[in-house]
């Protein structure tokens, strides 16, 4: 194969400055430009990153930070996933950057119309748990189970108390079923698209009712700030996480997968 | 990166009465940016670019941890990823676990086979669930403890029994060609069962089902689009809809964690079919009346949706729990 590869952290508009600061492992940045768009990466010289966790948590953080980079300098930006390496053609014998450069030239218009609809916006994540204990702690269920506690033997109390946490979980899996809707129309109506997305921190001694990603016209930030004041507020036993904001990580979708479909037939 | 700092800040909950205030601070977010980073960005022409290519590229232990990649194959949602993330977990799924050629994992679950010996033993290990078998594999030490082609499979069922700890467990009872049948249990042994016969293109349960038990079914479910509002307009979603005996209609789109819309029959006080532009093939959606405000949903199916919604039996209003103010 043909030379060196580069290693891709982002697209951004024909002529926004470049980063100024260096990618992962202090690579120096540099970009590819197209007519309509430039590609933020390094020169890389070796195969993809692969390590220990730790490793891979710092490379994350230092291709994020220049993603965040661009996100400041640039109108809008297109992230790029980690490990993401253009490599020449060993049949043409185009370099790296050839080949790239002809991607961006190629793509170019659909790039362009993709920053374009994401200027402006910013990803948060909101995430709405419930806290089982704290929530179902008026039920008359739980009450006369809790009393029934008292005074029991250890192996019986064990026993109970499992009875106790499912009669909890329960309840509060219920409620999450009826909040769930609420919730997610009150945040969408602060936002320009939602995505709910899969998580695998499963909340201890906590039910989790919403996790949405949502993309928000950035000047917009706090009004779905304080729909989720008001939702704390309301509900004392929510534990909420509210976190951004970030570049469009989850609304970048240029390849018109399922939602964009969906999105360009059904819009009105 | 220190342990401490990916502890879940709780304390991003604000106790300020202003807007609740985004955190933007590495410690809080860093399995959050992992997931996106890892997993969602642009997607590049493949020809010129190798993503993960064939290298494992990152720790095990970190892959699998993120973004609920168990979750989504215990769901059957492969296809919800680019080819690349479902070749590396098809990859890893199958590092010990021999396929066949184009045999593809479908979805995959913690499982048990009942091995009918002398004893009668449950036997742990896990469901894979492909394009061509179904297969209960238990890791270390590997054995294959049961499997069936799917063209071998006659039916499916599911089955109540009372386990050990007094609680009531769903099982699957699966009957083969040649007479023979087997159970199994899986952690979500209802969806593990609309998979298979999904994939073997088997009935529902039937009628003259021997042991089985089915919970009884909804009075309608199907396809349907509901339009839901966002701050600068609405966008159809497609999902599947269910109305219960009890008149509860809820929707959810295979993409949202829980039922988006949830309309108790108490809430709907009317149904009006209206001109709407929609993604099926009518002219019409149907308005739902609700207390919170109209909802408007679209099917392919809708005469038979208004009839099912429409004879509601009417109650008296009720005050629900809910705050929305609209």
């Amino acid at each position: 194969m043909s030379g060196a590869t580069l290693y891709v952290y982002a697209i951004i508009p024909g002529g926004s400055p470049a980063p100024t600061i260096t990618g992962i492992d202090g690579s120096p940045l540099h970009t590819v430009d197209a007519d309509l768009v430039s590609a933020v990466v390094h020169t890389h010289h070796s195969s993809p990153y692969e390590g220990p966790d730790d490793d891979v948590k710092r490379w994350v953080l230092e291709h994020s930070d220049v993603i965040d980079q661009c996100w400041n300098q640039a109108p809008s930006v297109l992230p790029v996933s980690f490990n993401v390496i253009a490599r020449g053609s060993e049949e043409s014998g185009a370099t790296a950057t050839d080949q790239l450069r002809r991607w961006l030239q190629d793509t170019g218009e659909e790039l362009m119309q993709r920053l374009n609809d994401l200027a402006g916006t910013s990803e948060l994540r909101v995430e709405i748990n419930l806290d089982t204990d704290h929530f179902s702690q008026n039920e008359p269920e739980v009450t006369a189970l809790k009393a029934d506690l008292e005074g029991k033997a250890p192996g019986v109390r064990r026993l109970l108390e499992k009875r106790l946490q499912k009669v909890q979980k329960q309840l509060t899996e219920t409620a999450a079923d009826r909040l769930y809707p609420e919730y997610r129309s009150r945040i969408a109506a602060q936002c320009q698209q939602l995505q709910d997305y899969a998580t695998t921190q499963r909340p201890e001694g906590a039910v989790s009712v919403l996790t949405a990603a949502c993309l928000v016209d950035s000047a917009h930030t706090s009004q779905l700030g304080a729909e989720l004041t008001q939702i704390q507020e309301e509900t004392p036993s929510a534990q909420i996480r509210f976190l951004g904001p970030w570049p469009p990580y989850s609304f970048v979708d240029i390849d018109a997968g399922l939602v964009t479909a969906q999105g360009q037939t059904g819009s009105v | 990166m220190a342990d401490k700092d990916l502890t879940p800040p709780r304390s991003s909950a604000v106790e300020q009465s202003s807007a609740m205030q985004p955190t933007r601070d590495p410690g809080a977010t860093l399995p959050d940016l992992l997931e996106v980073l890892l997993n969602k960005g642009v997607h590049l022409n493949l020809d010129l670019i190798i993503s993960v290519a064939d290298v494992p590229l990152i720790g095990i232990n970190l892959r699998a941890t993120i973004a609920g990649i168990e979750t989504m194959i215990e769901y059957g949602m492969m296809r919800q990823w680019d080819e690349q993330t479902r070749a590396w977990v098809q990859r890893s799924l199958t590092r010990h676990l021999p396929m066949a050629e184009g045999e593809e994992v479908v979805a995959a679950m913690a499982a048990s086979h009942y091995q009918d010996d002398f004893y009668g033993t449950w036997r742990p290990g896990r469901a894979y669930l492909t394009n061509k078998r179904l297969i209960i594999h238990r890791r270390d030490p590997a054995e294959t403890l049961w499997q069936a082609d799917l063209d071998a499979i006659t039916s499916v069922e599911s089955f109540t029994e009372s386990s050990i700890g007094g609680e009531e467990r769903l099982r699957l009872k699966v009957v083969l060609r040649d007479g023979s049948d087997t159970t199994i249990s899986a952690l979500d042994a209802k969806h593990l069962l609309s998979l298979i016969r999904k994939q073997r293109q088997l009935p529902e349960a039937s009628a003259t089902g021997t042991a089985a038990t089915e919970d009884e079914g909804p009075t309608m479910n199907g396809t349907m689009w509901y339009l839901e509002s966002f701050a600068q307009g609405a966008m159809w979603r497609g999902g599947r809809a269910t109305l219960t005996p009890e008149g509860l209609l809820t929707w959810k789109s295979p993409m949202d964690n829980r039922p988006s819309l949830r309309i108790e029959p108490s809430q709907l006080k009317a149904v009006h079919p209206e001109k709407h532009t929609n993604p099926t093939d009518y002219a019409q959606v149907l308005r739902l009346e609700t207390d919170r405000g109209d909802i408007r949903v679209a099917s392919p199916d809708l005469d038979r949706w208004q009839q099912a919604l429409g004879k509601q039996p009417e109650k008296s209003q009720e005050v629900t729990s809910g705050t929305a103010g609209e």
